[in-house]
């Protein structure tokens, strides 16, 4: 392990040692110097697809755009903060929002559901600014849940056969009907939602309703709710570069329907500019022409972090169980 | 390291040397379904499937108990051939099974079980791999047929690591690397990190297959030994996987319950 990541390692708060070590959620984990310039999201990516020529992609046997692909997911802290901050720590470098849309970049909250955000941001106790050190509840990612829309932040790979889009990561997947059937029905509620795909010129729609609300869409407690309705367009913007952009509507909490936007890249096209932070994967040398290359192997995230689910319940927070918003 | 088809071999072997039981359903040596086949030439198993049977309890025969249904085994001969210390264990299990199960936690039930959970799976064919997506936890299973042997171990995953190759119509799948923390049932029927399984998906009819599971684990059986069962596509119009987050609800049940057993060290 490098000086720097060992000097860098020796600032963290004592809580977060429980999930930087532990396998799973933290696997991965970068470590970032003080100095890095601020990561690109929303801005950044808006600003560039304007400059961007017009792109026809090419199609499937079936007459669809082709999506099929391996594609990065946002990058950057691993959307520990949603909205533009400033250097906190090691783990989270300043970075651009993910929301493109209001121009502030701020996720447009009721002025109930922003006291409820508020709330939960200050009962984190991660030694973070605007945190009481009363500890209330920790983002639903500690316990490897996988949850709307953060699949799509992530990597995965995109398959396409006759009437679906399927969707498949390394400890999940999504299955997105194209074919026209009804969603389920709302009193059904999931994780990831139930989602419908559709194709409206060069772009993937997907709705996604029948959400649980329960998920966050980053670590310090943005939420939505089960009346949230989410919708996705993946669209290829050039040969290498899908633009993901989901638009997140819910007048319970929401003043107004509100956007998040940023470019994924097909994988193995080289790297994205952005600076990247010191990880163990950074320092090892890289293989050639490793035949595993594009396999994806087992990651076992809940079962793996059992001490740190031990940890956390230990320490007090509570279960999140999603917003009940007023009538 | 073992190259992947040696074990496929002795797995071939030890699927000669068995004579169905009575009653078992045909093997796939039997059947003369030909089923369509994908844009690459390959047969196409792609849909939505799931067994219809009690072996996710017990795989042995078995009566009924509140909320199990009684059923006939689905191991081939009727026992499980253990080791006598092993069979002591499997009985230890048995009798502790609510608490030791480890699929009662919520963890990945591993290989053949995942298969025979009651719940849907569907199968995703592609060039370079067959995707076994489950309802259970989400759990998925990528086949690679890349040409890549196992890869080098010692490596102990849940679902272990699995190769697939084509025989005529069938599909067969060698897997290892497991750890030993699944078991194959509710029963406490279970095995070590030797582990060896070889899977044979044979479809028998356009909504049929036959799925056949040889055993190896010379640390805890005498000798390898043969499930088989069918799998049933499901008929329902706009069928559909949903979402099975097992640990979520676990956690959510169990995070305010002061008798929980759930975060002890263990």
């Amino acid at each position: 392990m490098s000086r720097r990541v060992v000097a860098a390692l020796t600032a963290l708060p004592a809580v977060l040692w429980v999930l930087v070590l532990a396998p799973g959620p933290a696997a991965g984990q970068a470590f970032w110097p003080k100095e890095t310039p601020k990561l690109p999201m929303a801005t950044t990516w808006v600003a560039q697809k304007a400059k961007l020529p017009p792109y026809t992609p090419p199609r499937t046997p079936d007459g669809e755009p082709d999506l099929q692909g391996v594609w990065s997911g946002a990058g950057g802290d691993n959307n520990s903060v949603l909205e533009e901050h400033e250097y906190i720590d090691v783990t989270t470098p300043a970075q651009e929002s993910f929301v493109s849309d209001p121009p502030d970049g701020k996720v447009p909250y009721t002025p109930w559901a922003l006291a409820k955000r508020n709330e939960i941001l200050a009962g984190l106790a991660r030694g973070w600014p605007g945190e009481s050190g009363q500890r209330l509840y920790t983002s639903p990612g500690s316990f490897c849940l996988t949850a709307a829309p953060v699949f799509s932040f992530d990597a995965q790979e995109i398959v396409q056969k006759p009437g679906s889009v399927i969707m498949l990561s390394d400890d999940a997947y999504r299955v997105i009907p194209t074919d026209g059937r009804p969603a389920i029905g709302q009193n059904a509620k999931f994780w990831l939602g139930n989602a419908r795909g559709r194709w409206e010129g060069h772009t993937l729609v997907v709705e996604v309703t029948s959400l649980n609300g329960k998920g966050w869409f980053d670590s310090t407690g943005q939420f939505y709710s089960e009346n949230t309705r989410m919708v996705e367009r993946w669209t290829l913007v050039d040969a290498n570069t899908i633009d993901y952009e989901v638009t997140v509507e819910d007048p319970t909490i929401y003043t107004r329907p509100w956007k998040m936007n940023f470019p994924k890249r097909r994988a193995g096209t080289g790297p994205s500019g952005a600076p990247r932070g010191i990880s163990v994967a950074s320092t090892l040398p890289p293989v050639d022409n490793d035949p595993y290359a594009n396999e994806s192997w087992e990651t076992a995230c809940y079962e793996g972090n059992t001490e740190s689910l031990r940890s956390i319940h230990s320490l007090g927070y509570q279960w999140f169980t999603g917003v009940t918003p007023p009538r | 390291m073992r190259p992947w088809f040696v074990g496929f071999v002795f797995g071939l072997a030890a699927i000669c040397a068995f004579t169905p039981a009575p009653g078992v359903a045909q093997t796939s040596a039997t059947t003369s379904y030909a089923p369509p086949r994908t844009r690459d030439g390959h047969p196409d198993l792609q849909g939505i499937w799931q067994a219809l049977n009690t072996a996710a309890w017990d795989v042995e025969d078995h009566h009924a108990s509140l909320g199990v249904p009684a059923g006939r085994g689905v191991v081939e001969g009727g026992a499980i051939p253990y080791q006598p210390s092993a069979l002591a264990r499997k009985q230890e299990n048995f009798a502790k099974r609510a608490t030791l199960d480890p699929e009662s936690r919520c963890h990945l039930p591993g290989v053949p079980r995942i298969t025979y959970m009651p719940h849907p799976f569907q199968i995703v064919q592609q060039a370079d791999k067959v995707s076994i997506l489950y309802e259970y936890q989400h759990a998925v299973r990528y086949i690679y047929m890349n040409g890549n042997p196992h890869p080098r171990g010692p490596i102990e995953w849940w679902m272990g690591d699995s190769r697939g190759r084509w025989e005529g119509n069938t599909l067969v799948v060698d897997v290892i690397h497991f750890n030993d923390l699944t078991w194959f049932d509710r029963a406490g029927n279970f095995h070590s990190d030797a582990l060896h399984v070889i899977e044979r998906y044979t479809p028998t009819s356009p909504d049929h297959m036959l799925y056949e599971v040889t055993i190896e684990d010379p640390k805890v059986f005498t000798r390898p030994w043969k499930m088989s069962m069918s799998l049933y596509r499901r008929q329902e119009r706009n069928s559909e996987l949903f979402e099975y987050q097992c640990h979520a609800y676990l956690l959510e049940q169990e995070w305010n319950n002061p008798a929980s057993t759930l975060f002890e060290k263990r």
